[in-house]
């Protein structure tokens, strides 16, 4: 690489994105000053909002309660919906049984489902992480049987040809053909479960970055703390996705994404 | 180690440290053993962070100090749907609620009994400073935020458009959530809030709200909520409802007792049940002293009579159970014999 596309390099990678980043806090700061709003926050007041939660011990405490909760609430969703699709993929009739049902409960946001979480599993933690599991499992299922039915026939043709039983046809036709599918399903699943965890706090538990928004807006005035935990919440997210991007580049599945540009 | 390998175990071992984490930094599981049977037995009461809720916090908080455990859970709650869910499925025996949403919930089936107020008073009406609306006339036509359909807050309006000979339909009510009031008055988006305090006082206190009535002016002795536990709980636990009644009963004749109390309550409550400004409770304490009340808590028939007369033309409740269904009055029956709590908290 010459020193030219090198720096051409770092422009396009860091200053570019600083730059589009200084001049949204610029113009936030600037219309917060010139709307003359006393109760929306400026830029330093949620920085010293950060500051505050981060001295208090609470920011640390609070993100570990949301990565819990979205664990938990997606690595149940990866277990069910892992294998579950797989199957409804494989078995045609399971696919027709079930695909209806499926399709009917998946665009039920799962706010819409915080009235049943609370009664069925009370303000523990298992609420909140009913609701994300229902967030995920959808997206989750619906990739791997999709993956599923996607394999070539010619690959499955050429598998019985070799004269492979089903566990390897399984572990090594369908299973390494429908990874890169499913890992796409996993990323946006767990982008969905990242997404609802600040509705998912709002039952009466006592911890998490989506509490702390909540808790905010108790506090009275404290709208430098909303949007601090919301600041949170897109950090953390991209950094999840950025980890799930990751994942793509592991050789089981790196024939799927050889030539793209990421 | 192969790929995969590497990856699941990577995966359980995020899945171990960060349970781990979570229940060491936001649960009780690994405190030590003897505050943790101490909590055994405890039942869970819930409550918003509303001044209407204060006696929940401060029988806790003095029970904690005096005997070193707080002889009951109290639970925060955000908003009333939630506080009524977790109520209905069993894992609250006891809350502070909204009086009508507690009788329309008896009516609907709900083993719900009332057994104490939690408060007098304590509910203001604030309008924008810049608005025209100066007396409760002025309100025809406006828009009006209140708490809940279910909130006395919405039939004190409903009590005090009928005593003017204006009819309900003049004016327009929207149900908010009241953390979301004073901002919605302060953009004007509504022309007048109401709900319990300390939301309301917080408008005043930042110089765009106004007053337009405390409820002593209005309606006095307004009820806005109650305690209320599961029925099965008078029959089961009588004596653990009896120590929590009489503990909210000499939380409110220490609060009402001295005003140097009800500043200290405003310190500890505020830093550890509700995380609002001890400033802005001592405001809603203290200016003026009876803006909220906590003596006179006894159960009167008469008081609910009204509440359900209101409620039937409101269209909350049909009007099929009365007091004795949805009250027992039983647990303190003069409240001239309770004796307030004798305690400081030390600076």
């Amino acid at each position: 690489m010459t020193v030219s596309a090198e720096k051409a390099g770092l422009r396009s990678a860091v200053i570019l994105p600083l730059g589009v980043a200084g001049v949204f806090l610029l113009t936030w700061d600037v219309v917060v000053r010139f709307s003359g709003s006393e109760l929306f926050p400026k830029p330093f007041d949620v920085g010293k909002g950060l500051v505050e939660l981060f001295q208090k011990g609470l920011l640390f405490k609070y993100v570990v309660a949301s990565l819990f909760r979205v664990t938990w609430g997606f690595a149940l969703a990866v277990l069910v919906g892992v294998p579950g699709g797989l199957a409804l993929g494989w078995f045609r009739r399971a696919h027709e049984a079930f695909n209806p049902l499926i399709q009917g409960l998946r665009p039920i946001s799962p706010i819409a489902w915080i009235p049943l979480a609370i009664l069925w599993f009370g303000v523990s933690d298992a609420a909140p992480i009913f609701l994300i599991f229902l967030a995920s499992v959808f997206p989750i299922t619906v990739a791997a049987a999709a993956a599923v039915k996607n394999v070539p026939t010619v690959y499955l043709r050429a598998a019985r040809n070799f004269g492979l039983s089903p566990q390897q046809l399984f572990g090594r036709v369908i299973l390494p053909a429908t990874l890169p599918q499913i890992l796409t399903g996993l990323r946006i699943a767990l982008g969905v479960a990242w997404l609802v965890v600040v509705a998912a706090e709002m039952i009466a538990v006592n911890s998490g970055l989506g509490y702390l928004i909540i808790d905010s807006r108790n506090a009275g005035k404290r709208y430098d703390l909303v949007v601090a935990g919301m600041i949170m919440i897109g950090v953390i997210g991209w950094l999840l996705d950025l980890l799930m991007r990751q994942m793509e580049r592991i050789q089981a599945v790196g024939w799927a994404y050889g030539n793209r540009g990421e | 180690m192969s790929t995969s390998r590497r990856i699941s175990l990577a995966a359980a071992v995020w899945v171990v440290a960060i349970s781990l984490l979570h229940l060491r930094l936001n649960t009780h599981a690994f405190d030590n053993g003897s505050s943790r049977t101490d909590r055994t037995g405890e039942f869970r009461v819930g409550f918003i962070p509303v001044t209407c809720h204060l006696t929940c916090p401060v029988n806790h908080y003095i029970h904690e100090q005096m005997q070193g455990a707080g002889g009951f859970e109290p639970v925060r709650f955000s908003g009333w749907p939630e506080l009524k869910e977790a109520f209905l499925s069993g894992h609250l025996e006891a809350t502070f609620i909204l009086a009508p949403m507690a009788m329309a919930l008896r009516e609907q089936g709900v083993p719900i009994k009332i057994v104490y107020l939690g408060h007098r008073d304590g509910t203001t009406m604030m309008v924008h400073k810049d608005s025209d609306i100066q007396r409760i006339e002025d309100l025809r036509g406006k828009t009006i935020a209140v708490p809940n359909r279910f909130s006395n807050q919405r039939l004190i309006i409903f009590r005090a458009l009928k005593h003017r000979n204006i009819s309900i339909g003049e004016v327009r009510l929207v149900e908010m959530p009241p953390p979301d009031m004073p901002a919605a008055l302060a953009v004007r988006a509504v022309d007048a809030i109401i709900s319990g305090e300390p939301f309301m006082a917080q408008s005043e206190m930042d110089g765009y709200g106004r007053v337009l009535f405390l409820t002593k002016d209005v309606w006095p002795e307004f009820i806005s909520c109650v305690l209320a536990v599961n029925e099965k709980l008078i029959d089961e636990r009588r004596e653990d409802v009896q120590r929590l009644v009489d503990g909210i009963a000499q939380s409110g004749k220490w609060l009402d007792a001295d005003m140097g109390h009800r500043m200290q309550a405003a310190d500890f409550t505020g830093k550890h049940y509700y995380h609002q400004e001890p400033r802005l409770l001592r405001f809603v304490l203290s200016k003026p002293p009876d803006r909220v009340k906590y003596t006179n808590l006894n159960l009167h028939r008469q008081d609910f009579e009204e509440i359900e007369v209101l409620a039937v033309e409101s269209g909350i409740m049909q009007g099929t159970v009365h007091f004795e269904d949805y009250a027992d009055a039983s647990f303190v029956k003069d409240e001239s014999t309770v004796v307030p709590y004798v305690w400081e908290s030390s600076p």
